[in-house]
């Protein structure tokens, strides 16, 4: 496998992706959606909280709000990929550019790789910047008001760094099988979404209860990489070429 | 350059090449004829090893269309222009140049180079940085035919290169294919143009299914119908038909109002001696043509007559 191939493939996508405004609007509108309207919510509903409470159940409340937000950051590249890699797979069967890419000199997994790649960056980078605007918000307020910061903190760090990313690649490598059977970006979309909910609830339910304790978030995680992991045996039996050019209509 | 032996595809229990034996060699241009669904995209497809044979061997220089790492070599060194042009509208000329360059493993100046050629020689240069979508049919398919030499190929396949083109785009990708020819570059060219075929390709396959006839053009022409001399005379008496079926070079007499219609093996060195004896017998020729048969016939012929395999 050649990295280096892989990763031309991901520019040429992202490239094309960039000037796509209906890609871009579509992948950085939810994130900063929730990235802003949710730290929000929060603190006008902390701020509802403050006269009651003791400072130090205000710091474990707050501390517990938090968490349930930094849900929401392994709500967002499981949805988003729907919309990238339903252009870039899907997209490449429109433009009929499948045999012309699929006569070069390069291996189907470097090509897999390429396009999941050129899907889960712009996605985890959305979803990372969404996640940066929460932890600003939540800390500027919680240190105004509570003197300490919130976040970053090992849930957030474990949702981040491992859970998030994760359920990004099981969404992409959804959308990849989906993508061999369909030929309407639409429809690649509309199914991507529907695949990936059950999906979705899954993971939430998983990093809500991986909230619990350090033993069932890594309980989550191992969970989540065998899933991965047999999405990814699927989707690569799916991208072989012969299968694209004689399957892909 | 290209050896199939026996090369057969079935998908399910439909055969749709069924023991291609073939042959072409470097510098080569050869064609492939066939109707639609004859098998010609499928056969370029498993030479180009975008698709498993079924059965049979075949061979690219120095390589089986077999192993992973053979394809890949393969891959390298062939050029491919498919029937869809299939380049990235939203990028530009440049751009999905560019693109395919990178992905040949072309070093950077001499992909820069390349591209440069390649669109200065398509009269493209200019617009190199409009979105390929704003193009026309006939430029976007000489965009696709750079980015099929690229990386210097010393093979290319086209796949229907002037289909759905008008006739000044199709004449101005058949021009550059000839000069590709005189480059000595090795080209395969699938097309339904027998027009076409006739003006660049060296020598032809009829595929229908199984390949029927490969030969040049004129040979083809040739070795399905008798070659044809017409004699316009101005009068056709009884003693210039007597002296010219004795002639034991002429195997059939036909007389049309004024011409006399011959059938003859060999008319380059039989006329001279048919021209002598009307002459001797007092007729008078008006002028001496040959009635030639066109690929066209050749290639109805041999479809018509072809099983069907499927």
């Amino acid at each position: 496998m050649r990295l280096w191939k892989s990763w031309i493939v991901t520019r040429k996508d992202l490239s094309m992706f960039r000037k796509n405004r209906y890609i871009l609007y579509s992948i950085i509108a939810m994130p900063i959606f929730i990235g802003v309207v949710l730290p929000v919510i929060f603190i006008l509903a902390l701020g509802t909280q403050s006269t009651q409470l003791s400072h130090a159940q205000l710091v474990a409340g707050a501390q517990q709000i938090v968490n349930m937000g930094t849900i929401y950051f392994v709500l967002i590249p499981s949805v988003l990929p729907s919309i990238i890699a339903s252009y870039s797979f899907v997209g490449e069967k429109i433009e009929k550019s499948l045999e012309p890419l699929l006569a070069t000199p390069t291996t189907d997994g470097e090509l897999l790789l390429g396009k999941s790649l050129a899907a889960f960056i712009p996605c985890m980078a959305v979803t990372y910047f969404g996640s940066a605007i929460f932890a600003i918000i939540m800390d500027s307020w919680s240190y105004a008001n509570l003197g300490v910061f919130l976040l970053p903190n090992p849930y957030w760090a474990l949702v981040m760094g491992v859970i998030s990313p994760l359920a990004c690649v099981m969404s992409v490598e959804a959308n990849v099988i989906i993508s061999s059977r369909v030929n309407d970006i639409r429809a690649a979309q509309q199914l991507g979404g529907l695949v990936v909910l059950p999906l979705i609830f899954l993971v939430i339910f998983a990093s809500a209860s991986a909230a619990a304790s350090n033993y069932l978030a890594f309980g989550v995680s191992i969970a989540l990489t065998i899933v991965d992991i047999l999405l990814f045996y699927t989707s690569k039996a799916t991208f072989q070429r012969e299968e694209i050019l004689t399957k892909w209509k | 350059m290209i050896e199939t032996e026996n090369l057969t595809r079935k998908f399910g229990n439909l055969t749709a090449v069924d023991s291609l034996t073939l042959h072409v060699d470097e510098g080569e241009v050869f064609g492939f004829l066939g109707p639609n669904g004859a098998g010609k995209t499928t056969t370029v497809r498993m030479l180009c090893c975008l698709i498993s044979k079924t059965s049979g061997t075949a061979r690219i220089g120095d390589h089986t269309v077999d192993s992973e790492q053979d394809c890949l070599a393969i891959r390298k060194m062939v050029g491919l222009l498919p029937e869809n042009v299939g380049l990235y509208d939203s990028l530009s000329a440049y751009r999905n140049l560019e693109f395919y360059g990178r992905l040949y493993e072309v070093p950077e100046q001499k992909r820069r180079e390349n591209i440069e050629h390649m669109l200065k020689l398509l009269d493209i240069w200019e617009r190199r940085d409009d979105a390929v979508g704003t193009f026309s049919k006939g430029t976007k398919q000489k965009i696709a035919i750079s980015r099929a030499l690229i990386h210097d190929p010393q093979l290319l396949f086209l796949d229907e290169p002037t289909a759905n083109l008008d006739p000044e785009a199709a004449k101005t990708v058949r021009d550059f294919i000839l000069e590709l020819k005189k480059e000595r570059r090795t080209i395969f060219l699938n097309t339904h143009n027998l027009d076409e075929a006739e003006r660049l390709c060296d020598r032809i396959g009829i595929l229908k299914t199984k390949l029927i006839a490969v030969d040049s053009p004129r040979n083809l022409e040739r070795s399905l119908y008798n070659r044809t001399t017409i004699v316009h005379m101005e009068k056709i008496t009884d003693a210039v038909l007597t002296a010219v079926k004795n002639l034991n070079s002429v195997k059939n007499i036909r007389v049309s109002e004024n011409k006399l219609i011959l059938d003859m093996d060999d008319p380059e060195k039989q006329n001279p001696e048919l021209v002598r004896t009307i002459v001797e017998a007092q007729g008078d020729i008006q002028y001496v043509t040959e009635l030639k048969s066109t690929l066209e016939d050749v290639y109805l012929k041999l479809i018509r007559e072809a099983p069907s395999t499927k």
